[in-house]
């Protein structure tokens, strides 16, 4: 990655003890898109935000919301381009797991290891950190898995968070909203809900995404699907 | 003259003899001692645990066998007939020495054709015991303890450390019989039952037969670690 | 000169000599080994040799083949079940074990290590019986019966089929190992001098493979409950030592 005549570290320490290019990340973050997570009682939903600014935009061709295995699913809010550079390691990774253990890799093991890597771009010379805040959702064995990672390389486990643009408005509406025995359908709602929230316009099923993991494992809703979600919302 | 050692394109045949074996023959005041174990093993295959390979050649006359199983029998067979043959010509027993040259003239006449042999030949005659050590390469030695096969290192180190020539009866037998039991425990190919037998001035005697299983348990017990 | 034991060529995996078999029982299995450890084929040079080597609670590896490797790929395999532990806070399941040794093994495909393992042991929460063999390069084999390896593994195969019948109780599965492997071992120049058997059990009591010790929280191994060592019988079985 790093060239020979850039192979410092690019994040260093400011004065008072800050790594200001993580801040600038964070900040490159929070002006992203939304993006929500919320686990359910069986299952876990990921929504965001896909807005155009064209007519012309081509809707459903390319994607926010992928699956990086059969069980687990991701989403960001940030820089598109840094996020599908992670979004080919973890699949990478889920694979390298599964070829040496023969069993297929839990949320937290792949979160810790994406977690490591976006780490890595804040210490190793020539890089920046990624401008992005990952959603992971995941099922294991029998229980639904949320974790988010930061461009720090932090990541934290939640029952319901949000990412990206006005996400402590979405957080605030998250926590009055949450209760522990929520369905899924229920928290597909709840997270369209919290999207509308800050939503300018007019929100539809050709400029949000959703995607749900149960115990049949990951996937991203259609647009239909989205549509009827929307369609009991006020 | 053919070379049966190596092939078509001059390559050495590797020939595949059961190898494995511990014997050993040693005199003393009263005769010689014979001991040997009875595996036959073909490469790591254990063929057989109860081999005998001390030969009854006749009533004064003892072979041991080491190396191919059939070189060593079919030899012996030669040997006895010739041996036979010997007496009713000249009304007399053949001596030991006449008989081990017999052997190791046949062998002398093969060299170089593949025989594999190690053999002891012991007897009693008109000049008391003798032992003698004859192979396929030719070699025809007079000695007082031999140790034959590829556990004889290990047997010709307990068998030197309590050789007397005023062993009693009873001490010889065991001497041989351990030898050949640590040469068995040391060795892969060396096993089985341990046969002893005794050449005394009438005749040849077959001490014992035993078991290395029974024969380890009992000498551990003697001996705990 | 009167030496008759000519230099016989010995491949790697028959060097030192030694054999393993598992066996499946009902809610049970068994492993076993012999104790030799030879060099050149045919010399003995001692007898206390283990080629099984506990891996978990209820998860048993043998490796017989050149004793060198028996020990380092043993300690490679225990690496990298220790970070595995550690990393993922959770013990490691027989399939999962099998998958590590089978990739670690095919890591050296143009050089490999002179072993053919054999992996018995209970399956976590079904405690359903394991067993599984390989090759020297990682290929893998699941049955439902035996597994066997080593020198003597024609002579094992022979027994086991003789022997083996299904749903044995952890006795009559001891007695049915210990035949096989000693019988085995006797037609065998360079196997045998003693054997260890081990006998795994479900305890019954506590859930070693249960929702603690599978919780994807990461917390030091020791907090986590302990099986019952008592419900894995080891014997060392007297044979022959010639």
């Amino acid at each position: 990655m790093g060239s020979e005549r850039y192979s410092f570290s690019l994040t260093t320490f400011s004065p008072s003890g800050k790594l200001v290019q993580i801040e600038y990340a964070l900040a490159a973050v929070a002006s992203g898109a939304p993006s929500i997570g919320i686990k359910a009682a069986n299952g876990v939903v990921l929504a965001t935000e896909n807005k155009h600014k064209s007519i012309l935009y081509e809707e459903h061709a390319l994607h926010k919301v992928e699956a990086i295995t059969d069980h687990i699913g991701m989403v960001y809010s940030g820089m598109g381009p840094d996020y599908r550079q992670l979004v080919k390691r973890a699949r990478k990774m889920a694979q390298q797991y599964y070829l040496v253990y023969g069993e297929r890799i839990r949320t937290c093991q792949l979160v810790q290891r994406v977690a490591a890597v976006m780490q890595e771009y804040t210490q190793s010379g020539g890089v920046r950190p990624f401008g992005v805040s990952l959603l992971i959702c995941g099922w294991d064995e029998d229980k639904p898995a949320l974790y988010q990672c930061d461009p720090s390389g932090a990541y934290f486990a939640w029952k319901a968070t949000a990412m990206g643009k006005n996400f402590v408005n979405g957080k605030t509406f998250l926590e009055k909203r949450y209760s522990e025995d929520l369905e899924v359908d229920d928290a597909v709602h709840t997270a369209i809900l919290t999207l509308k929230e800050s939503f300018e316009g007019q929100i539809t099923a050709d400029n949000i995404e959703v995607g749900i993991c149960d115990s049949t494992g990951f996937r991203a809703l259609d647009s239909a699907t989205v549509k009827d979600y929307l369609a009991n919302i006020p | 003259m053919v070379d049966f050692t190596k092939d078509d394109f001059g390559r050495e045949i590797k020939l595949k003899f059961d190898h494995g074996t511990t014997t050993l023959g040693f005199c003393y005041d009263n005769g010689v001692v014979l001991a040997v174990d009875s595996r036959a093993t073909g490469g790591k295959f254990i063929g057989s645990q109860s081999m005998k390979k001390i030969v009854e050649i006749n009533k004064f006359l003892l072979g041991t066998m080491a190396g191919g199983a059939a070189d060593c029998v079919y030899w012996d067979r030669v040997l006895a007939k010739q041996c036979r043959m010997y007496e009713l010509r000249n009304k007399e027993r053949i001596s030991t020495a006449a008989a081990s040259k017999l052997m190791a003239n046949m062998a002398y006449s093969y060299k170089g054709m593949g025989l594999s042999m190690g053999m002891m030949i012991t007897g009693w005659d008109k000049r008391g015991p003798s032992l003698y050590y004859v192979d396929s390469e030719g070699n025809r030695v007079k000695g007082n303890a031999f140790s034959v096969g590829s556990g004889s290192v290990y047997a010709l180190g307990v068998l030197d450390s309590g050789l007397r020539a005023n062993l009693t009866d009873e001490e010889a037998y065991e001497l041989g019989r351990r030898a050949i039991y640590h040469a068995t425990f040391r060795d892969s190919y060396s096993g089985g039952i341990i046969r002893v037998y005794h050449m005394k001035s009438t005749g040849w005697e077959r001490i014992s037969e035993e078991d290395c299983k029974d024969l380890h348990y009992k000498y551990e017990n003697e001996n705990p670690k | 000169m009167f030496h008759q034991n000519k230099k016989q060529e010995t491949t790697e995996i028959a060097y030192n000599g030694g054999a393993v078999v598992a066996m499946k029982g009902k809610d049970c299995v068994a492993i076993a080994a012999d104790r030799r450890f030879g060099v050149n084929q045919g010399q003995t040079v001692a007898t206390d040799f283990d080629k099984v080597f506990e891996m978990g609670p209820q998860l048993y590896c043998g490796l017989p083949g050149l004793a060198t490797d028996t020990l380092t790929v043993r300690d490679r395999l225990k690496f990298r079940l220790n970070l595995y532990e550690l990393r993922e806070g959770r013990k490691m399941s027989p399939n999962v074990f099998c998958s590590m040794l089978s990739n670690l093994l095919y890591e050296r495909r143009f050089g490999p290590y002179f072993v053919e393992p054999v992996v018995a042991g209970l399956k976590p929460k079904t405690y359903e019986p394991f067993v599984c063999n390989m090759d020297l390069i990682g290929c893998m084999n699941e049955p439902e019966d035996f597994v066997v390896g080593g020198t003597c593994s024609d002579q094992l195969y022979g027994m086991c089929e003789a022997l083996w019948e299904p749903d044995l109780s952890p006795d009559d599965l001891f007695e049915t190992i210990s035949q096989a492997l000693v019988n085995a071992c006797d037609r065998d120049a360079i196997s045998g001098w003693g054997a260890t058997v081990h006998i795994i059990q479900n305890n019954g009591k506590i859930d070693m493979f249960g929702e603690a010790a599978y919780s994807c929280v990461l917390r030091p191994l020791s907090l986590q409950p302990a099986g019952e060592k008592d419900k894995i019988t080891t014997r060392n079985v007297k044979t022959r030592m010639d």
